[in-house]
């Protein structure tokens, strides 16, 4: 067993190197497509986390009525707070409103001079649990709080969400169907290389059939040289993502309109995992591939 | 034992390379397959290692049909053989000690035993000083020996040999069946296909003639070996 393994190791080791320019272009060309697709994962994940963030501050407004005594509040707080969806109901008095659009304008407070005090409405700020965050879900229960007798008016930032949800679910199919396509090219890159190998190796593939080897032994080494090309190309891919990263971080500045652009983190380890993953089956994919054809054009 | 019960080979579209051969040739046996060029005689040892299947007929070895067999079957059937070929085949790339050594490894034996055998068996065959050659540094009949070597390095029941002295002068291919009748002491059946009637004259000790593929003769010369010897 340890002999045949190390027998295929060392086969794989000198055909990697003496088709080294060979097998380093075609893992240029992995590194180029895993690359392509590693850099619309980075643009999901940071999208999803940034689509995560809004969630978290997702918040429902529920204007009152302006007539409202103090019992007709404490009940429809409580029938609010007691909804499966709900996490949290915060009651904003009109004076509390108040109050807080001065805080807001800072200087600018001045102009709000001779409004009468209760010209803001109350309100409840209504937390949504991290389970019913999804948009339609959102939008039932500001339906269902519209219909709530004492409550006027219902805001939610419903569109941001969903049109940022679009951009997500956009970049994830644009990463399956470039990426889809440049691994069909990748597959074909790889097929050729261990065809250019095959047929440097064609004498010593024939004297070894007639000895007795094995086809898996024969196979093998040709398998482990486009696993190896799938893996260099997929590091090299997560190195060069790593790189774009870090000067991207360093010219987008942080705060403002951009600020959350700003806390863009890199690749989780599963993503990373993925990349090598995807790596390691084109290669030995597309190894099987090229040999399956190759013998078969050969035996025939 | 091998067996060859109403063999032909058919190529297509039409060329009938050999027809209805029967055949019992018994372990230990030295057996020449003699005939013109054409005759059939290479298409008949390429059937026994499953290199070509029969048209029709059947081929047992040691009682296995030959023919039957799946691409591991046969992958272990070539292990029992040795195969020896008029244009050496060795890999140009490897030394001499490598190019034997890789047929022992190929069946799953260790690098470090593979060497052992190969240079014990170099060094059998006169060729301890050219281990570490490579196959273009070495004359026809060293490329030949290192050949047999490489057909013997995993102790096969079954050589089979073809033109082995097509391309060796007189002195090499006399010195190069004497190994072959070495090789067959230890037991190991030997087929050598050729057509070279002096050789024939001299070493066979059964001869089996083909014409344009059809079994023309079987001929049993005991005494002829012994005189070679």
């Amino acid at each position: 067993m340890w002999s045949r393994i190390a027998f295929v190791a060392r086969r794989a080791w000198n055909n990697l190197r003496e088709l080294f320019w060979t097998h380093f272009l075609t893992a240029v060309a992995m590194t180029m497509t895993l690359f392509v697709f590693g850099a619309f994962m980075l643009l999901q994940e940071n999208l999803q986390n940034l689509l995560k963030g809004w969630g978290d501050q997702i918040q429902i407004n529920a204007y009152l009525e302006k007539n409202l005594d103090t019992a007709e509040v404490q009940n429809l707080w409580q029938r609010i707070r007691s909804l499966a969806e709900v996490q949290e109901v915060r009651y904003i008095s009109s004076a509390q409103a108040w109050k807080d659009f001065q805080g807001a304008l800072g200087a600018q407070s001045g102009v709000l001079e001779g409004l009468p005090k209760d010209v803001l409405p109350a309100s409840f700020e209504i937390t949504i649990k991290p389970a019913f965050r999804d948009s339609p879900l959102v939008a039932g229960l500001a339906a269902r709080l519209k219909k709530e007798k004492g409550i006027t008016v219902v805001e939610y930032p419903q569109e941001w969400v969903q049109r940022l949800s679009l951009v997500v679910l956009a970049v994830r199919w644009a990463k399956w169907i470039l990426g889809g396509a440049l691994f069909m090219v990748t597959f074909f890159i790889v097929g050729s290389a261990v065809k250019l190998a095959l047929l440097a190796r064609k004498d010593e593939i024939e004297m070894m059939q007639l000895f007795g080897a094995s086809k898996q032994l024969i196979q093998a080494p040709f398998v482990v040289e486009g696993m190896t090309q799938g893996i260099v190309g997929g590091l090299l891919s997560i190195l060069c993502l790593w790189l774009l990263f870090q000067s991207l971080r360093e010219v987008i500045p942080s705060g403002g309109l951009v600020g959350p652009l700003a806390q863009f983190e890199f690749l989780d380890l599963r993503s990373a995992g993925v990349i090598l993953a995807i790596g390691l089956f084109l290669g030995g994919a597309g190894s099987l591939f090229s040999l399956q054809r190759f013998i078969k054009t050969w035996r025939s | 034992m091998i067996q060859l019960l109403h063999v032909s080979k058919r190529y297509p579209p039409n060329l009938q390379a050999l027809t209805d051969i029967c055949l019992k040739i018994h372990q230990g046996e030295f057996v020449f397959i003699t005939g013109p060029s054409g005759a059939g005689k290479t298409t008949l040892l390429k059937l026994l290692f499953r290199g070509e299947e029969p048209s029709e007929g059947e081929i047992l070895l040691n009682g296995q049909n030959v023919n039957r067999l799946n691409s591991r079957g046969v992958a272990r059937l070539r292990r029992g053989i040795g195969l020896v070929f008029q244009e050496f085949k060795l890999l140009p790339r490897l030394t001499a000690l490598e190019n034997v050594a890789l047929a022992a490894e190929v069946v799953g034996t260790s690098k470090r035993e593979s060497c052992i055998r190969a240079y014990h068996l170099l060094r059998e065959l006169g060729l301890k000083e050219k281990c570490d050659a490579k196959p273009l540094m070495l004359s026809g009949g060293e490329q030949q020996r290192v050949a047999i070597a490489r057909a013997l390095v995993n102790n096969p029941l079954l050589v089979l040999a073809d033109e082995p002295t097509g391309n060796l002068d007189a002195q090499v291919s006399d010195e190069t069946m004497r190994l072959f009748l070495r090789i067959r002491e230890h037991g190991t059946t030997i087929m050598i296909a050729s057509h070279d009637g002096s050789l024939i004259q001299r070493y066979g000790t059964r001869v089996v003639s083909l014409q344009a593929g059809c079994l023309a003769a079987d001929l049993h010369r005991v005494k002829k070996q012994e005189g070679a010897r």
